[in-house]
């Protein structure tokens, strides 16, 4: 039971927890360049946080939304002959990585505001 | 019918959406430009008098605990506020006045795609290649493609300005009015917002008339693009599922072409479709923000469009989260009934 639990969480969690790592590198680097050419401190950090903020809430309503209606756009897009390769589990793949960087931008900007 | 755990299941996601909606909505109002503080306290307001108000809207504090104030408010449909469009009234009455007719303009909408598209999808099958055929799939092509601020122009200039069939704006006469309760058993009840319910519930026919007359153009320009696709599923379905062995099998016994078709065909084609009806019922309300700005029908559409230009950022919340509830709510509603068609999906 142990086992497959770990077999089961251990590549989601690599596949979020490596996105959220970026993430957290990306923030306070986002926070410096927003800060430098944008208009400020304040300014800098209101933005970076929005900008993880939004990856974060694309990424889980994109991931939510893969489980919700991903059936449902597969079978639409056999039936339109569309071509396309997309499958709802690429897409929770790609979500969950995208929700994870936005979450690890966000705690990176938490971290440096004091700071700023 | 659907099992509680496929159902509770279905239920439990609505939470991540909601959640990823209320970051994005917290991510785009901090994005935008724009002082939320500067639009209350007006354009000459002095440095301390937007302290201040920075001060009462709590946008001084750690935007980690900003963004976490906002997913608790917005948990439980808490936005404060109006700050300009219905200035000092609390968003949540501003929603209540507003969802009915967004509501209403939709679900007529849906009727209409559903009611037009099906069919027609379904002759479009069974007369494949047919005259009938190719003139469907052109005009589903055509309702696909064609967007509503350029549809609903149109049909104004054409239905309302030169023909002068149907009225250009509004949703029922402006001399007639109706009560805001009605009775029921000697019991005052509220009215529900949707002027045809409403006119149906009073027994005011002349009401319900012109509530139709008036939602007949909006109605029709928002079902174009939904019955245009539900047309073109309901044919691609329908032709794969004539082609399976079972419908061979039931012509096989005896059993006529077109109780064949209804009994056994319709409702496997229709999987799909109905998932289909869910996904682009987001694509209704995303129409209902154009619809409701051409015909000037003050609705959910025409609140948003008129409280992001006010930079009225409560409203914008609260209308966008609402509308992710209804979208969310819609396709859990399809999700139960694609269960009972195919019971299969529930294991």
């Amino acid at each position: 039971m142990e086992a497959t639990l770990s077999a089961w969480a251990r590549p989601r969690l690599w596949l979020v927890g490596t996105a959220l790592l970026a993430g957290v590198i990306v923030g306070p680097a986002a926070v410096a360049l927003l800060t430098l050419y944008g208009g400020g401190a304040a300014f800098g950090t209101r933005k970076a946080f929005a900008l993880g903020a939004l990856a974060l809430g694309f990424g889980v309503i994109g991931w939510s939304g893969s489980i919700f209606a991903g059936r449902g756009i597969e079978s639409m897009q056999r039936h339109l002959d569309t071509g396309s390769d997309w499958t709802e589990a690429d897409s929770r793949r790609a979500m969950g990585r995208i929700a994870g960087f936005g979450g690890g931008m966000m705690v990176g900007v938490s971290v440096v505001e004091p700071l700023v | 019918m659907a099992s509680k755990r496929f159902v509770a299941k279905r239920l439990l996601l609505l939470v991540p959406v909601l959640f990823g909606v209320a970051s994005v909505v917290f991510a785009i109002l901090h994005l935008a430009p724009g002082d939320p503080a500067r639009v209350i306290a007006g354009q000459r307001a002095s440095a301390e008098q937007l302290q201040q108000v920075r001060r009462e809207l709590g946008l001084n504090r750690p935007l980690w605990i900003q963004y976490l104030s906002f997913l608790v408010d917005a948990a439980q449909f808490e936005f404060g506020q109006s700050y300009s469009i219905s200035r000092g009234a609390p968003v949540r009455e501003v929603l209540i006045d507003r969802l009915p007719v967004t509501l209403e303009l939709a679900i007529y909408g849906q009727l209409a795609g559903i009611f037009i598209g099906l069919p027609l999808g379904i002759i479009s099958a069974v007369k494949q290649d047919s005259l009938t055929d190719h003139l469907t799939r052109v005009g589903a092509l055509t309702g696909i493609s064609v967007p509503i601020f350029w549809s609903g122009p149109l049909l104004i200039l054409a239905f309302a300005t030169y023909l002068d069939w149907f009225p250009t704006s509004g949703r029922i006469d402006s001399t007639l009015f109706l009560p805001n309760t009605w009775t029921l058993f000697g019991t005052e009840l509220p009215l529900t917002g949707m002027v045809t319910v409403d006119a149906v519930l009073l027994g005011n026919w002349q009401a319900f008339t012109s509530a139709v007359h008036h939602l007949f153009l909006p109605a029709l320009v928002i079902g174009i693009y939904s019955t245009a696709l539900i047309s073109r599923m309901m044919r691609s379905s329908m032709l794969e599922v004539v082609r399976q062995d079972y419908m061979r099998t039931a012509r096989a016994k005896g059993q006529g072409a077109k109780i064949t078709l209804m009994k056994h065909g319709f409702r496997n084609a229709l999987i799909p479709v109905v998932t289909i009806i869910g996904i682009q019922f987001g694509t209704l309300l995303g129409g209902a923000v154009l619809t409701e700005t051409v015909f000037g029908i003050n609705g959910m559409g025409l609140t948003i469009v008129t409280a992001i230009g006010a930079l009225d950022y409560p409203v914008v919340q609260g209308t966008v989260l609402t509308f992710a509830l209804l979208f969310t709510l819609v396709n859990l509603f399809v999700d139960i009934t694609y269960g009972y068609l195919d019971p299969r999906i529930q294991q």
